[in-house]
């Protein structure tokens, strides 16, 4: 019998485990889902760009070889000078797409979800990349990225967290302000600090924001998720920590630091 | 604004690469004067002393979005027409601004540069029109006066 029951609770431990690995899978594409839009709205630009340029050197080379032939060259310098600026455009179009996509795989990458060794920094980068979409246009984006020790880490586990307080962040500042990422080596740990100018957390709050459904904005922005899944990854996952300091009307920031070496035994085997 | 002189379009998107490529294309196609900003509060200034046309703006910009941009514009040079083009992400947005500015026209990213010719052409009559009758009714205005005022000297006269 207590054989049985053991094996039972083993079962049942998996398929929570299993369950909670959805929700947490669950939330990223959410989370995504929410960018989307602004992703879509930021490769645009520079696809329409692209198209436009492409229609116009065409139509340029055809008056260019009328202009040649009638050698009026005054015209034809011309636009061989419009036709210039128009490739240096298409490269700063082709290069905002590139980034844009990087951003997105970082979050698509399969072979992401086993412990790497990653310069977070690089996550860092990769992560703005997709929030920067979301609010480039109302939000300063400050980074302060000083050299790190390679971490240790679930890295597409790791881009989530940053992403889901990168979010926050953003939602927290109402028109305009500032985000400010910052990244410290700080003993046998890294630290990763994100603050924002945004609206601040209330006292009555600070106990509950980690809970998990907590949350202070409508159906369809939050679901209250976003921290809890976040704590659990930096804490259970990494034994890491995670806390923050706010001042309600001023700001708020998020101290996260991830052991640079992995404590092995934390992690349950799954061959 | 003579009736003959150029057409000014005024373009407003912070990103530097649409202005390029717009202007790229319309001093290949016409002999239309250009006034491209990457600051929409720039652009707004700019419309304070100088005739325009045809405004189009982006919606998503710092400081002011293409609404706050057209709504300016409709209050400094009502006659100009208003065109927004915009990447999808603000479909609501430009319903709004088809309601608040009287938006002449919503184009979407990536466009095509036909239909926006097209566009910029027809809104150029629209706002030439527009301006020509503008001018007409104070002719007329000034007639009228001229005629009530002859008619006043004609009373004094007989009376
Ligand atoms: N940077 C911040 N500034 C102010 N309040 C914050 C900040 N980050 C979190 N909060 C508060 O904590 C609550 C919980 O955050 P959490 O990320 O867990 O959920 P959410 O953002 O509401 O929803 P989602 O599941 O989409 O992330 C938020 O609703 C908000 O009230
Ligand atoms: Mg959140």
């Amino acid at each position: 019998m207590p054989e049985d029951a053991g094996s039972e609770v083993a079962e049942l431990q998996r398929e929570l485990e299993a369950a909670y690995a959805q929700l947490v899978e669950a939330h990223k594409m959410a989370s995504l889902g929410r960018l989307l839009a602004s992703v879509v709205h930021e490769i645009n630009t520079p696809i329409g760009s692209i198209l436009s340029n492409n229609e116009v050197i065409l139509r340029s080379l055809e008056k260019l070889k009328q202009q040649l032939g009638a050698s009026r060259i005054e015209e034809a310098l011309d636009i061989i000078e419009i036709m210039k600026s128009l490739a240096a455009v298409d490269k700063i179009a082709c290069e905002r797409i590139s980034s844009v996509v990087r951003g997105l795989k970082t979050f698509a990458r399969v072979d992401d979800s086993e412990w790497r060794k990653v310069d977070l920094n690089e996550s860092i980068r990769n992560t703005l990349k997709l929030a920067g979409c979301e609010f480039r246009r109302r939000v300063v984006v400050e980074t302060d990225l000083a050299d790190l020790p390679e971490v240790e880490c679930l890295p597409s586990m790791l881009n989530q967290v940053f992403l889901n307080i990168l979010v926050n962040a953003g939602q927290a500042i109402e028109g305009e302000g500032k985000v400010t990422v910052r990244t410290r080596p700080e003993g046998d740990c890294v630290r990763v600090s994100i603050s924002d100018t945004g609206r601040g957390i209330k006292p009555e709050y600070v106990q509950r924001i980690f809970m998990p459904g907590f949350t202070t904005k409508p159906v369809g922005i939050g679901t209250g998720l976003g921290l809890s899944i976040s704590r659990q990854i930096v804490v259970e996952r990494h034994g890491g920590s995670i806390d923050f300091e706010s001042e309600p009307g001023a700001g708020t920031t998020f101290h996260i630091r991830i052991p640079i070496e992995h404590p092995r035994p934390a992690e349950p085997n799954r061959s | 604004m003579e009736k003959n002189s150029q057409p000014a379009i005024v373009i407003v998107d912070d990103e530097e690469m649409v202005i390029t490529s717009i202007r790229a294309f319309l001093r290949l196609e016409t002999d239309y004067h250009i006034h491209g900003f990457t600051n929409p509060e720039e652009a707004v200034k700019f419309m304070e002393h100088q005739p325009v046309d045809v405004i189009v703006t982006d919606y998503l910009m710092p400081r002011l979005n293409g609404i706050q941009v057209l709504a300016r514009a409709k209050d400094l040079q009502p006659e100009a027409t208003r065109i927004l083009l915009t990447g999808h992400a603000d479909k609501q947005s430009a319903i709004q601004a088809i309601n608040e500015v009287a938006l002449f026209q919503y184009l979407e990213k990536p466009w095509e540069n036909a239909a926006l010719l097209l566009v910029i052409n027809a809104g150029i009559e629209r706002a030439r029109l527009i301006r020509a009758l503008r001018e007409k009714v104070s002719e007329l205005d000034a007639a009228h006066s001229n005629l009530k005022d002859v008619q006043s000297r004609l009373w004094g006269v007989f009376l």
